[in-house]
C-alpha cells in the first residue's frame, strides 16, 4: 500500500519525503557506526559462516550434489525421498524424538530439584554452583562421550557396581535396548545451565510471599505448588525451549560412543548422525541437505507450538 | 626471576621473526609443493615421512607435506577437501572407495605415464587391474595383502586348544571356539569374534559356494539362502557360546583397538594380513594368522590377494607429474620399500619384496609368509565394489546385528539383506 502511495505522491513531496529519510538514515548511521563496528566480527561471522551457507544448502537440497561432481537441480526428489521412501529416516525420527521426550523433562526436573537445594542457603554455595555447572560445560566434548563409554561398556564402572550386588548387567552402551537411555542420562547429567537459570530464577521470587504464604499455615509443598512454580514458569518456559532445540540438534555422544555408526541395530541413530552420514559417508549431500531443513522446519513447528501454548500456562507477573 | 621484555627488544624479535618468515616464505615460493593425505597409525606416519624425507634429498626445491587421520575420519575430510576444490596431490585410496572417486573424475588416470614415469613393469599384473575402473589407471597398489583370521596363540594354549589349521572348516572351527569358552580360563572370554556383520568374512563364504558380493555390472551377487544359512550358521555359534555375545560384538568399531581381540574378549578376529602388525602391537600375547575357514575340507578359492591401499594422484593438482614421480618412487625405490616394510601390505614390486624380505622381523614375516602361503585358498581379484558398497557394509552390519538381538530371524534376514543391497545399488 505504502507502494501506491508513494508513486502517485507529488514530485515535490516525493523528494522532500527521499532527504529526510536520507538525513534520518545519515544520523541514524554516524549515531550506530561504532556500535556496527564493534558488531562487525558477529556479523562477519553471521552472514559469512551462518546465514550463507544456510542459504546454499537451502539451493543444494533441490540438487543431487554428490560433493565431486556438479550440482543437478533435481526439483523435490530429496524431500519425496524423505517423505516416501527412507525407512532410515523414520528410524533416526524415531530415535531423536524418544531422546527429546525423555532428555528435556527428566534434564528439566533434575536441574530445578537441585536449584532449590542449592537456594536454601547452603554454605560454599560457588562451589556447588561450579562443580554442578561443570558437566555442561564438558558435556558436549568428545572426552566426555569416552568417558560415558567406559563408563558403561560391559566391563564398565556401572556393571563393577551392580556386581556387587550380585547383578551382572549387559554392555549398555552396545546393546540395543540400553543404548539410548545411556545417551539419555548423559543428558540429564548435564543439567548446570538450566540448574544456573533456575536458581536465578528462583531469587527473582520476594521471600516475603514465602513468609505470608507460611503464616497462613501453607505447607512447603503448597508454597511450591502456589507461588515458586507458577512464578517459575518465564525461566521454565525459556529453559524448555532452549533444551528442546539443543536435544533436537544432539550429535557428539552418539557419534563418538556408537563410533559414527548410530548403531547398534541404528538404536542411536540420531537425526544429526544420520544427515552426517549421508552427507559425508554415501556423498549425498543434496539430499542430506534436504534433512537439515527438515530438522530446521520440526524445531520451527514444536518452538511455534511452545509459544502458542505458552499463554495458556506461563505467567508474567507484569 | 621476572623475565622483562623491553619494547626495543620486543621490536628487534618481531622484526627478526618477521624476516625468518619473509625467507621462508620466499624458499618456499621456489618450491614444488606436494600435499599427501593418507589415513592409519602414527607407525604409519612415521614411515611416510621418512619416505618424503628421501624423496626431498633426492629431489632439492621439492617439499612435501603430509597429512594422516584414522580410516573413519579420513573420508570425511577427503571429500570436503575434494569438494572445496583443495584437494591433496597424492591421495591414499581404498579399494572401497576408488570407483566413486574416479567414476566422479576426482582422480586423474595415469596409464599414459607408465612405464616412462610409472614404472610398474614388476608389478603384479592383477594388480594393477585392481586401480583400474573404466579401462583407466587410477591407483597404484602400494602393498599386497589378504584377509584372515588373527588368533591369540597364547589363549588357545592356555586352553588346550589346538589352532585351526588351513584346512579347518565351519563346523570345526565353531566346535573349536565353544571349547575356548568352555575352558574359561579368562573372565569374560570367548572362542572367537561374531563375524555374521563382517563383510570380507561373508564375502569369503560366498565365494567359496562359486558365488560373490557383487557383479562386476552392479548387482548383488547371490542369493536370499545363502545369506540366510550363513546368519543361520551363525545363529548357532551363538547358541552354543562358541563366539561373543551381541553386546560385546557391537562394541567392534572396524579398529585394531575395538577388535574383541584386543579387548581381550575372545581368541580369534577378522582382519586383514598387513594389520597384523598393528595387532601383534598392541597385544602381550603372542598373535598368530590364519586362512578363514573352508565350508568343506575341499572347498576353494575364498580368498584373493588385494590391494591393501592406493595412491592416486588428485585431478585437481597442479603438479600432477611430481605428484606422480613421488608415487614412482614410494613403490621403486629400495631405501623407500625398507622404511615403508610391510606395514601396508606386502610391496607389490617384485624387486622391492626382494629387499623388504631379506629384512623382515619375525611378525612382518608371519604377515608375509601368510599372503603367500595362501595356495588353493586364493582366487580371483574381484571386480571393485561398486558405488553404494559403502552403504551396503552398514546394512549386512544392521541386519547381522538385528538377528544377534533376536530381533529377526536368520531365514528373514538372508531375504532382507538381498533386498536392501539391491534397493541401495540402484539407486546409485
Amino acid at each position: 500500500m505504502s507502494d501506491v502511495m508513494r508513486t502517485t505522491a507529488p514530485e515535490g513531496i516525493k523528494s522532500e519525503y527521499g532527504a529526510a529519510a536520507q538525513g534520518r538514515f545519515k544520523r541514524l548511521w554516524t549515531a550506530n557506526a561504532p556500535g556496527y563496528l564493534f558488531l562487525l566480527p558477529w556479523l562477519i561471522g553471521f552472514f559469512g559462516l551462518t546465514l550463507g551457507p544456510a542459504v546454499i544448502s537451502l539451493y543444494l537440497s533441490f540438487t543431487d550434489f554428490d560433493m565431486i561432481r556438479s550440482a543437478e537441480w533435481v526439483g523435490a526428489a530429496n524431500y519425496v525421498r524423505i517423505a516416501t521412501a527412507d525407512p532410515k529416516f523414520a528410524a533416526a525420527m524415531r530415535v531423536t524424538l524418544t531422546y527429546v521426550v525423555l532428555s528435556v523433562p527428566f534434564k528439566l526436573t533434575f536441574a530445578l530439584l537441585v536449584a532449590m537445594a542449592l537456594n536454601k542457603g547452603v554454605r560454599g554455595l560457588p562451589l556447588y554452583r561450579a562443580i554442578f555447572y561443570l558437566p555442561s560445560l564438558l558435556g558436549g566434548s568428545v572426552a566426555i562421550a569416552v568417558l560415558w563409554r567406559q563408563l558403561f561398556a560391559g566391563d564398565g564402572l556401572v556393571n563393577a557396581a551392580l556386581a556387587h550386588l550380585g547383578i551382572q548387567g549387559p554392555s549398555w552402551i552396545s546393546h540395543p535396548s540400553y543404548s539410548l537411555y545411556t545417551l539419555v542420562a548423559l543428558s540429564v547429567w548435564q543439567f548446570g545451565s538450566p540448574m544456573i537459570i533456575f536458581l536465578a530464577g528462583l531469587r527473582q521470587i520476594p521471600t516475603d510471599m514465602y513468609e505470608a504464604a507460611s503464616l497462613d499455615g501453607a505447607s512447603k509443598f503448597r508454597q511450591f505448588y502456589k507461588i515458586t512454580l507458577p512464578l517459575l514458569t518465564p525461566v521454565i518456559f525459556f529453559n524448555a525451549v532452549v533444551q528442546t532445540i539443543d536435544a533436537f540438534k544432539a550429535f557428539t555422544p552418539a557419534f563418538i560412543i556408537s563410533g559414527g555408526t548410530g548403531g547398534p541395530i541404528n538404536s542411536t541413530l540420531f537425526y544429526t548422525l544420520y544427515l552426517y552420514q549421508e552427507a559425508f559417508g554415501n556423498f549425498r549431500m543434496g539430499y542430506a541437505s534436504a534433512l537439515a531443513w527438515i530438522l530446521v522446519l520440526i524445531i520451527a513447528i514444536f518452538t511455534a507450538f511452545s509459544f502458542l501454548t505458552s499463554r495458556y500456562w506461563v505467567h508474567y507477573d507484569d | 626471576m621476572t623475565l622483562r621484555v623491553s619494547r626495543r627488544n620486543f621490536m628487534a624479535g618481531g622484526a627478526t621473526l618477521l624476516s625468518l618468515s619473509a625467507l621462508g616464505s620466499k624458499a618456499f615460493a621456489a618450491d614444488t609443493r606436494l600435499r599427501l593425505l593418507w589415513w592409519g597409525s602414527q607407525p604409519r606416519a612415521d614411515r611416510t615421512n621418512k619416505v618424503s624425507q628421501l624423496y626431498q634429498t633426492k629431489n632439492a626445491g621439492t617439499s612435501i607435506t603430509g597429512e594422516f587421520l584414522g580410516w573413519g575420519d579420513y573420508w570425511p575430510r577427503l571429500a570436503t577437501q575434494v569438494a572445496g576444490r583443495n584437494a591433496p596431490d597424492v591421495i591414499q585410496m581404498d579399494y572401497r572407495y576408488i570407483v566413486e572417486y574416479a567414476r566422479r573424475g576426482a582422480l586423474a588416470p595415469l596409464e599414459s605415464y607408465m612405464p616412462s614415469k610409472l614404472n610398474l613393469g614388476d608389478f603384479d599384473p592383477a594388480q594393477i587391474e585392481g586401480g583400474s575402473v573404466d579401462g583407466h589407471f587410477y591407483g597404484v597398489s602400494l602393498g599386497a595383502n589378504a584377509a584372515a583370521t588373527v588368533l591369540n596363540t597364547t589363549a588357545f594354549q592356555e586352553a588346550g586348544v589346538d589352532l585351526p589349521t588351513q584346512a579347518t572348516t565351519w563346523e570345526e572351527f565353531g566346535k573349536i571356539g565353544a571349547e575356548i569358552t568352555k575352558a574359561g580360563k579368562r573372565k569374560g572370554f570367548f572362542g572367537f569374534a561374531d563375524g555374521s556383520g563382517n563383510e570380507p568374512l561373508l564375502e569369503n563364504y560366498l565365494r567359496q559356494r562359486g558365488k560373490a558380493l557383487y557383479t562386476a555390472d552392479s548387482k548383488v551377487a547371490f542369493g536370499a539362502e545363502d545369506a540366510s544359512e550363513w546368519f543361520d550358521m551363525w545363529s548357532k555359534f551363538r547358541e552354543a557360546n562358541a563366539c561373543v555375545p551381541p553386546d560385546v560384538q557391537a562394541l567392534y568399531k572396524d579398529t585394531i583397538d575395538t577388535s574383541p581381540v584386543t579387548l581381550g574378549k575372545a581368541a580369534a578376529d577378522y582382519a586383514h594380513s598387513n594389520q597384523f602388525v598393528g595387532f601383534q602391537a598392541v597385544s602381550k600375547d603372542k598373535l598368530a594368522l590364519n586362512n578363514y575357514p573352508r565350508i568343506k575340507s575341499d572347498s576353494k578359492g575364498g580368498h584373493y590377494r588385494k590391494p591393501s591401499m592406493f595412491f592416486s594422484v588428485s585431478s585437481q593438482s597442479k603438479v600432477i607429474d611430481q605428484a606422480v614421480d613421488y608415487v614412482n618412487f614410494f613403490v621403486t625405490n629400495p631405501d623407500a620399500a625398507l622404511a615403508l616394510d610391510v606395514e601396508r601390505g606386502i610391496p607389490e614390486s617384485k624387486a622391492m619384496r626382494d629387499v623388504v624380505a631379506a629384512k623382515l622381523d619375525a611378525t612382518g614375516k608371519i604377515a608375509l609368509d601368510y599372503v603367500s602361503g595362501l595356495g588353493d585358498l586364493a582366487g580371483k581379484l574381484p571386480p571393485p565394489p561398486p558405488s553404494g558398497a559403502g552403504e551396503g557394509q552398514v546394512v549386512l552390519r544392521t541386519i547381522a546385528e538385528q538377528i544377534a538381538f533376536g530381533q529377526l530371524s536368520p531365514s528373514d534376514g538372508g531375504k532382507q539383506l538381498v533386498d536392501e543391497l539391491s534397493r541401495i545399488l540402484a539407486k546409485g
